[in-house]
């Protein structure tokens, strides 16, 4: 099964979806995009719960744009779950069901055994969801259409449910879109993510390729990176450029072709800056390394947000730290440091623009 | 300067005054003046002679032509109304409120000048009137009368409380049915229509006991065959008050009724 969208456009006053292109293999395509950004237009498109301006949707060839929502073969778990509240679970699932057996094959799956004969008042964020996704399945969908559907759980369910539904995509083997805010539910979940903005697509690709080589600021902020200086590209070699930033010149391997302007937006994720202690020894030898002042530290719980003042240039890089290497280096406000930066972990993004 | 005989904040003063007190009360009042002419018209009749008086030819004549005509003024408005409910439920914009309005329209116009309305498209001397006096079935002081007068008054009802009805189901839910494959018609069927049941109840309820008490614009276009409402008007002009009871009590029992209909099964629209 393949899902093809070309050329896709709904205006909705203010607000212009599109156009977009997008092909969806069998896989899982994490949509992630900040609330507003059209994340739920796109799956009401390709669901038939809204009809595109102009544009084709394909499935294996087959248009969907014109056929009613019910002919598409098309499944969609909504946010909330959009449970029959009238009907228990087993009604539920049940109903959509394709042969009787579906059902408790369903229940045994997503674990349901418990709660088949309850009604969806009465059941917590997380069955309700389980519910919801085992009533989309009973259909044998074509295509399958999640709608942020861990965003109202408390954070241990959403994890153990996230842990589930990797090991459920693994097995259904149909375009799969997942529709998060997040970006750990989209780097978890998807084998490709694509990310929304402002009713465009601006960028689709593999999780490590969106978070260590955005192809804007927008992607690389909105996927926690805030280390985005403006730079000038100096020097080009056939694998590798030189970037002066501030007064530091830095040496940063990258194919040519990718940057094309002097300009440039220097990217380095926070969790590919190494910090050191002064005086330790080299290690990489082709690695940047420069001198810094930790100038404000924050425990997050797994690891330690680091602050450091670049010495010559006013540039404050933001860093990762694990807390062993927290503890070792006894790091504290004030604590000189030497960061070191490898030449694969700066991206150039062309431009400076937001 | 002197406070001490001003009330406080909460409204009790010196006096033992406050304004609870005074929504009772006069709350209470209002109540007694629903309540006490109710019980004053069983207590008037001993109850054995009205008993009596049911089997009169007038009241079970009357009756009869009001439970038939109401019940099919009551499916007419339910039939036509659904539809148009559920339309409205689910659009938005200029032409959904000019509808709305017109829907509106027969519960805000005084019966008796909905009466004249309708003489005028189905009265004998109109087009219509003539074309169906013609054809043996006369829209005038027939059984027909009644229920174009009843249907005319009493459908809104059906259409503004299951208009709510249907709003209050989350369309979310239609659509979650209709990606399961299922039509619009079975999504209606087991979706919509459960979930939005006690609230076209309630709007069904209320269209027959307004059919069942139409007066105005029934004496109008069908003073014949004579409805409950238009034989108690006939027993009190012609015989006094007194003969007027039977039908009366009648159909303080058929609102009861349809009170307990809309406190049970049905969601009462005003709760």
């Amino acid at each position: 099964m393949t899902l093809e969208l070309s050329g896709v456009r709904k205006a909705y006053g203010q607000f212009d979806f599109g156009p977009v292109d997008l092909t969806v293999e069998e896989e899982v395509l994490a949509v992630l995009g900040p609330s507003g950004s059209g994340k739920t237009t796109l799956l009401s498109l390709i669901a038939g719960i809204v009809a595109p301006d102009s544009g084709s949707i394909r499935l294996d060839g087959r248009e969907l744009v014109g056929l009613p929502l019910e002919d598409r073969r098309v499944g969609m778990v909504f946010q909330e779950g959009a449970l029959f509240p009238h009907m228990t679970a087993r009604e539920n699932i049940a109903y959509a069901a394709t042969a009787s057996d579906r059902v408790d094959e369903l229940a045994t799956l997503l674990e349901l055994g418990d709660v088949l004969d309850r009604t969806p008042p009465t059941l917590s964020g997380g069955e309700r969801q389980r519910v919801a996704l085992a009533r989309t399945l009973a259909t044998d969908p074509d295509v399958l259409l999640l709608d942020e559907p861990l965003s109202s759980l408390d954070a241990p369910i959403r994890k153990r449910l996230r842990d589930e539904l990797h090991g459920l995509f693994e097995s259904i083997e149909i375009p799969t879109l997942y529709v998060t805010h997040d970006q750990r539910t989209a780097t978890a979940l998807g084998d490709r993510i694509a990310i929304v903005r402002d009713g465009d697509l601006e960028q689709v690709g593999s999780p490590s390729t969106v978070l260590t080589r955005p192809t804007s600021r927008f992607v690389a902020r909105f996927t926690g990176n805030e280390n985005l200086f403006d730079g000038t590209v100096i020097d080009r070699t056939t694998d590798g450029a030189t970037v002066r930033l501030g007064e530091r010149d830095l040496q940063c391997r990258t194919t040519a072709s990718d940057i094309h302007t002097s300009t440039v937006t220097v990217c380095i994720h926070p969790s590919r800056v190494g910090i050191e202690a002064p005086c330790a020894a080299d290690g990489d030898r082709t690695a940047n390394t420069v001198t810094g002042t930790v100038t404000r530290w924050l425990n997050e719980g797994s690891e330690y947000r680091i602050d450091i003042e670049i010495e010559a240039g006013p540039i404050t890089l933001a860093a990762n730290v694990r807390p062993p290497t927290f503890e070792r280096l006894a790091l504290e406000n004030g604590s000189e440091v030497r960061v070191v930066i490898a030449q694969d972990s700066i991206h150039l993004i062309p431009g400076r623009e937001e | 300067m002197a406070t001490g005989s001003h009330p406080n904040r909460s409204g009790t003063g010196t006096f033992g005054f406050d304004w609870l007190s005074v929504a009772l009360v006069l709350g209470g009042v209002l109540l007694l003046y629903y309540v006490v002419p109710l019980v004053s018209l069983f207590l008037s009749v001993p109850a054995g002679e009205v008993l009596a008086r049911m089997n009169d030819p007038t009241v079970v004549d009357s009756a009869t032509t009001s439970l038939l005509s109401a019940s099919i003024s009551t499916v007419v408005a339910t039939l036509f109304g659904l539809p148009l409910a559920y339309w409205l439920a689910r659009t938005d914009g200029a032409v959904t409120k000019v509808v709305l309005a017109v829907v509106v329209l027969p519960l805000v116009l005084p019966p008796t000048v909905g009466g004249i309305v309708l003489l005028t498209v189905f009265g004998p001397t109109s087009p219509l009137g003539e074309a169906a006096i013609a054809a043996g079935v006369p829209l005038t002081r027939s059984l027909a009368g009644v229920v174009l007068a009843q249907t005319f008054v009493a459908s809104p009802f059906v259409v503004v409380t299951a208009k709510a009805a249907f709003e209050s189901v989350d369309q979310t839910l239609e659509y979650a049915s209709r990606s399961l494959g299922k039509s619009r018609w079975t999504t209606a069927r087991n979706v919509t229509l459960p979930l939005a049941g006690p609230g076209i109840l309630a709007g069904i309820t209320l269209a027959f006991a307004r059919a069942i008490g139409e007066f105005g614009a029934t004496m109008m276009l069908a003073y014949y065959p004579r409805t409950m409402p238009v034989q108690i008007w006939v027993a009190f002009i012609e015989l006094g008050l007194d003969t007027a009871y039977p039908v009366a009590i009648l159909l303080v029992l058929i609102a009861a009724a349809a009170l307990l209909i809309l406190n049970t099964v049905a969601t009462n629209p005003w709760e």
